[in-house]
């Protein structure tokens, strides 16, 4: 488990870099919205502007078929096999042309429904094992051209450990399975194939409610392994980045003799086209409607040109983030083309739990009393592609509304969201500074990140800190610098990291929670427990890999809790304690912008990050 | 002349040699990156990463790599894979050559003409009203940063965009292979091209005209008026000639610059071409693409200096034998 | 009537430091077959009156005044497009350094061609046996070979020789020879006044030579003016100017030239003192500022170029009297400094002053 942690960190290190462009504060983009001061962005959240159409309540039916869509993304694809895709950019792609096990639909971000399964997965066994009935009849693009077996998915989640592919989450989800964590591509005991269409999955405890989430993700689509294997072979797999085999609605362009779609179907850094999958049967039940006859997707370009290319154009959607210009004028100018889908990531400033004067939980709440979050969002990019955050689990996830809701936990020192002094003061006063203000000797280190806005909402970070009396040595680095050398650095012994973020998996809020605040999760390098919350149970502390805080007792139990319910309850508890203890002070509800043509007529994937999902997309 | 030329063409070797050792020390031995790492995906075991990098030969010792990148490099032209897509370079390059071609010779000939002309003009009409304010709008291009321009440019002129749309002007990402559609390959370079050329030919035209104002000043201009010549064909002929002759030099290394990447005006108009290639890679840390990449534009200058060199032999006959 | 007469030539150039008085009411006339030398220190004003006849003056905005009449009609007057008919046709002009006057990048039978073909319909054969015959004719060796290369494959006095072949291409009836020898050393210089002379004689043609140095037209010029800030001093036949000069300025430029028959210790005196500035010239003689036996008066008068008494077509601009002048110059001869004759000066009569300049 710890080595895996280790693995799911260091990713979420590198998405909190690319796939977090709202959360981590896309670098190069106008930060209009804070110096001018626009009356429009202006945070009054009561007498607010018109909130923007979030995706909620999207009808997914009734489209019309046919068309070309045109997608414009300034950001390139990283990985096309579904075995190593973990970036959103990369699921627009992956999900319209791998049939997963499972699926969110576009309208539910927190159920799944069956995909390339029948029927809902069969838990039995307290939660311990997982039987899965797949379709008859479903066949892999030219030139595999055969009907996908129970083997395939299976093949599909062993080389996930195979070192060539080495897929980024399979540590933190799928070493649930028996056997998995010591697997390197060969045959997994956990997993187990009696018929052509079952796959049965036996676990190492009672995380079959968790697991059936991970089956949603691009690791659980069918891979063909006579086909694979020689490709799995090379270092790295050539599967995927040179080869494929789709099972999905549409298929890269493709070789229809070798399933060669490099410089065919895919150009990197120049483009993409995705066309109909020949051997997709519409008549299996599938949900897919997929509308649209061809996808062709272009890569490259200014964010601020081709921003208004989709709002001026037609048949165009905009692949990745908008920047904040185009996010401002799409808002003013095309308010019915654009989308801020609410659960895109969360921000929060990390408070060192572990060594000085913010191992005080009182400090801690302080801090947060202190932190003016509403300006850290308006400078982030304002009300319409944030909130100012009140907890941890963010909104679209599970245990979102157990957990409080937009006012969050009841505590008064996330009421004000404008930081208040007094409460700020009481509580240094707690801490043992009877005057209300830090008298200490320490010089607190606090390291945020360039690339606007980043260094001016850190720049609010460390003022929180100065109002309450600390003196602070501040400084901006690079975001991998941020990450690699300070913030993921337990011994850096950095106080306050400013610029961290999250974005969950899927809405499970144990994707959410687990790697950023499990003391037993915290590493010596490349650490995603930035605050050390519960550290007493990370590397440094007394029971280095146990569960021993109250906190981390909790998690344990939740990770193992059965049912949908039960599970968002059990979490949204973990989310109250962590509030109450103050591990980090949240302060934004980051939302993912979209854009369209006015003729098109976008569906958005509100489970991941609210990208488009062009299985579902149709043109007007 | 022959003799000339050889030496000329062995000089250029050395160089492009001398280029070879220091972007293979660059990447392969002065980053702390392993780049058995780097190709191993995201977990790797120490195992996994001694056979990658035993399968790439870094586990030998430095003289040996150098020989066989070497190798590799000369006999064919085999630049690796990218570790981010695991593209051949080679094919990279070649894939995206074509791009930077058209953008690069049809900006040079839009310059080249405009450049030549004004620079001509005001060099005639010097200190006249005309005169000044072709210099002043030339300061002005020359000041203007290059994406700014094709912002501005989009902005403005665009089909899809554009504030005052011209329909010829097709938008950003609009690039189309000539072989494809030759009237789509137009239409899509127009205003990248005069927002190269912008620059540069306010650049080239404040060069001639100092240059032709030099020049008319000489000896033999007088004498070439002193035979009855009629101005026009003392400019054109005697004077002209004179005075290109340093701005072939000046053309021919920032031909070669931009045969390396026009990064800017490539990503400003999204022109899938080396320059957008090797950003996109240095963004990457794709070192493969980069080296490749770094090789091509110093190829390209060795190339353009040799070419210069001749040419500069032909124009001048002077120097021909020295 | 003479082939070229000058009358009262004015030529003045605006620039942004104030009015330039290149030439300053010069008068000349040369006949065919003559040679007339003009001689004066860089900056008197010398070749501007030379490059006015081209009309190569008018393209530098120089506003010019006076006649200059060539063959009947008045090139001041002419349109650069009747000009440039004369010019390389009738009125041909070499300069002073051959190597910068030649257009390097251009063959030397290229340009020899092109000199030809502006002005006469000749197909490019004949035009480049006639540049053969050319270079020939002013002494190139193997000239078949030497048209097909570029001027930096000649040496210093074949490139002169190269101008005035190219010079000749169309037969002018006068050619002006700016500093012709100057930029070369002592043995080429006389080789090329040797030939410029020959080629008078066998030609026919007028030739101007303009010097600063008086040894060069001494053998070869009829007649002579000498030029200080852009107007005529003195002028007179050769042999009036050499025996029997007038002017202080004069004096000074033959006691600058050094003599085959002079004493080997004998030092080559310079005049002392810088030429005038053309913008802001001295009052009164122009020369006073560096004439040893300048008087006050002469500060304010301004001398006229007067005939000399008792030597016909011979002529001064020079507030001295007469016999004083007579005697400095006898006294010069026979070795005196200038400084020593200064009292000679200073005993004349202030009347005889006045009276010059009146």
């Amino acid at each position: 488990m710890k080595s895996g942690t280790k693995t799911l960190a260091m990713v979420a290190a590198i998405c909190g870099l690319v796939l977090a462009l709202a959360a981590c504060g896309s670098s190069g983009n106008n930060n209009s919205t804070s110096s001018s001061g626009s009356g429009s962005t202006s945070t009054s959240s009561s007498s607010g502007p018109k909130p923007a159409q979030d995706g909620s309540g999207q009808t997914i039916t009734g489209g019309t078929k046919g068309g070309v869509l045109n997608v414009v993304q300034h950001e390139d694809f990283q990985h096309l096999d579904p075995g190593e895709s973990y970036f959103s950019l990369d699921y627009e792609v992956i999900y319209p042309t791998q049939l997963t096990l499972y699926l969110f639909p576009p309208n539910n971000s927190t159920s799944v429904i069956p995909n390339l399964a029948a029927a809902l997965p069969t838990i039995t066994d307290g939660g311990r094992t997982v039987t899965v009935h797949i379709r008859h009849g479903v066949k892999f693009s030219p030139p595999v051209n055969r009907e996908v077996t129970s083997a395939d998915v299976a093949y599909a989640i062993e080389r996930g450990a195979n070192p060539n592919v080495a897929n980024p989450y399979f540590p933190a989800y799928f070493n649930y399975i028996v056997g998995a964590s010591k697997a390197n591509g060969g045959p997994i005991s956990g997993i187990s194939t009696p018929d052509k269409y079952t796959i049965v999955f036996h676990l190492t405890g009672t995380y079959g409610s968790f697991f059936e989430g991970a089956l949603s993700l691009p690791l659980s689509a069918p891979v063909p392994k006579d086909f694979a294997a020689p490709l799995d072979a090379k270092k790295p797999t050539a599967y995927g980045s040179t080869y494929l085999a789709d099972t999905g609605p549409y298929m890269i362009k493709a070789d229809p003799k070798t399933g060669k779609f490099i410089g065919i179907g895919y150009q990197p850094g120049k483009s993409a086209t995705l066309v109909r999958n020949p051997n997709w049967n519409p008549n299996l039940g599938l949900p897919q409607p997929a509308y649209l006859d061809q996808i062709n997707i272009n890569i490259g370009g200014d964010p601020n040109v081709i921003g208004r290319q989709v709002l001026q154009g037609s048949h165009l959607v905009s692949g990745d983030t908008p920047s904040n210009t185009i996010v401002k004028l799409a808002y003013q100018n095309y308010y019915n083309q654009f989308f801020a889908v609410p659960g895109a990531a969360i921000n929060y400033v990390a408070l060192n739990n572990a060594k000085g004067p913010f191992a005080n939980v009182n400090v801690r709440k302080a801090y947060w009393a202190a932190l003016d979050r509403e300006a850290m969002v308006k400078v982030a990019g304002g009300t319409i592609v944030g909130a100012v955050a009140t907890h941890f689990i963010y909104p679209g996830s599970a245990g979102y509304q157990q957990a409080g809701g937009d006012a969050g936990p009841q505590v008064d020192y996330n009421m004000y969201p404008q930081g208040n002094m007094t409460v700020a003061e009481k509580y240094m006063k707690l801490a043992g500074y009877p005057s209300g203000k830090y008298t200490g000797s320490a010089v607190i280190k606090v390291v945020g990140s360039t690339g606007d806005p980043a260094p001016q909402e850190a720049a609010i970070a460390n003022q929180a800190a100065l109002a309450l009396g600390f003196k602070t040595n501040f400084n901006t680095v690079d975001q991998p610098v941020m990450y690699g050398k300070y913030c993921g650095v337990p011994k850096a012994e950095i106080d306050v990291c400013p610029n961290v973020g999250w974005i969950r998996d899927w809405a499970d809020p144990q994707t959410l929670l687990d790697p950023t605040f499990a003391g037993y999760n915290i590493v010596t390098t490349n650490n995603s427990n930035w605050s050390q919350a519960n550290w007493q149970d990370g590397p440094y502390g007394p029971h280095p890999g146990k569960a021993t805080t109250p906190i981390d007792i909790a998690m344990k139990a939740a990770e193992g809790t059965v049912g949908d319910s039960a599970r968002a309850a059990a979490w949204a508890k973990v989310d109250q304690m962590l509030v109450a203890d103050a591990v980090a002070a949240p302060w934004n509800f980051v939302k993912q912008p979209q854009i369209e043509s006015k003729d098109v007529n976008g569906i958005l994937d509100l489970w991941n990050v609210g990208s488009f999902d062009y299985a579902w997309t149709w043109l007007k | 002349m022959l003799r000339y030329i050889i030496r000329r063409l062995l000089w250029g070797i050395v160089l492009l040699f001398a280029v070879i050792v220091i972007t293979f020390a660059i990447f392969y031995l002065l980053p702390n990156v392993n780049p058995a790492v780097l190709r191993a995906g995201r977990t790797p075991s120490v195992q996994v990463i001694k056979e990658i990098a035993h399968d790439l030969g870094i586990d030998k010792p430095v003289y040996v790599q150098f020989w066989l990148y070497l190798k590799r490099l000369i006999l064919h032209f085999d630049l690796g894979y990218s570790y981010y897509s695991s593209a051949s370079v080679k094919s990279l390059i070649f894939d995206r050559l074509p791009a930077t071609i058209s953008l690069t010779v049809g900006g040079v000939i839009i310059w080249m003409f405009f450049g030549v002309a004004v620079g001509i003009i005001s060099a005639i009409k010097r200190r006249t009203l005309l005169d000044r304010a072709t210099m002043g709008v030339s300061l002005a291009f020359v000041s203007a940063p290059a994406y700014w321009l094709g912002l501005v440019a989009l902005f403005l002129f665009a089909g899809d965009i554009g504030k005052f749309p011209i329909s010829i002007f097709h938008g950003a990402g609009s690039y189309t292979g000539l072989t494809n559609s030759p009237l789509n390959w137009l239409q899509s370079l127009l205003l990248p091209w005069f927002t190269l050329a912008a620059t540069s030919a306010a650049i080239y035209a404040r060069l001639v005209r100092g240059s032709l104002i030099d020049v008319m000043g000489e000896d033999y201009i007088r004498t070439a008026r002193a035979k009855g010549l009629p101005e026009r064909r003392v400019v054109f002929k005697h004077g002209l000639r004179s005075a290109i002759t340093p701005v072939v030099t000046v053309l021919g290394l920032d031909t070669a610059i931009l045969l390396g990447g026009a990064v800017l005006t490539e990503s400003v108009f999204d022109i899938p071409g080396i320059g957008r290639l090797n950003y996109d890679a240095i963004q990457h840390s794709d070192f493969p693409i980069v080296q490749g990449t770094v090789l091509l534009a110093a190829l390209f200058i060795v190339v353009a200096n040799i070419v210069v060199d001749i040419l500069y032999a032909y124009l001048d006959p002077r120097v021909r034998y020295t | 009537m003479s082939l070229l007469d000058v009358q009262d030539l004015r030529v003045v150039f605006p620039t942004s430091d104030g009015l330039v008085h290149a030439v300053d009411g010069i008068s000349y006339s040369i006949d065919a077959g003559r040679t007339l030398g003009i001689v004066g220190e860089s900056g008197s004003g010398k070749s501007v009156s030379s490059l006015t006849m081209l009309g190569l003056t008018r393209l530098y905005g120089a506003k010019i005044e006076g006649k200059m009449i060539f063959e009947g009609n008045d090139l001041v007057q002419m349109s650069d497009k009747d000009l440039r008919k004369v010019r390389g046709n009738d009125i041909a002009m070499i300069f002073q350094d051959p190597l910068s006057s030649l257009h390097p990048f251009f063959k030397v039978g290229k340009q020899l061609i092109e000199a030809m073909q502006i002005h006469r319909d000749i197909s490019r054969a004949d035009a480049r046996g006639r540049a053969v015959e050319l270079l020939a004719l002013v002494g190139i060796p193997d000239p078949k070979r030497r048209v097909d290369q570029y001027p930096h494959e000649f040496s210093g006095g074949m490139r002169q020789r190269a101008m005035i072949a190219m010079a000749l291409a169309n037969e002018p009836k006068l050619l002006i020879a700016d500093e012709p020898t100057t930029a070369l050393d002592v043995t080429v210089q006389a080789q090329i006044l040797a030939l410029l002379s020959d080629l008078q004689k066998r030609l026919g043609m007028a030739i101007i030579i303009i010097t600063h140095d008086l040894g060069v037209v001494a053998e070869i010029a009829d007649e002579i003016c000498v030029m200080y800030a852009g107007r005529v001093v003195e002028r007179g036949t050769a042999e009036q100017i050499f025996h029997s000069p007038q002017h202080p300025y004069t004096w000074g430029l033959l006691k600058s030239i050094p003599r085959l028959d002079g004493r080997r210790d004998e030092e080559l005196v310079p005049i002392s003192g810088r030429p005038p500035s053309l913008i802001n010239r001295p009052s009164g003689c122009h020369f006073h500022p560096r004439c040893p036996y300048a008087q006050e008066a002469h500060k304010r008068i301004d001398p006229r170029l007067e005939p000399v008494a008792s030597d016909p077509g011979h002529s001064v601009a020079c507030l001295l009297a007469a016999p004083t002048r007579q005697r400095i110059w006898e006294q010069l001869q026979a070795g005196a400094e200038p400084e020593s004759l200064v009292h000679l000066a200073r005993s004349e009569s202030p009347a005889v002053a006045s009276e010059a300049g009146s």
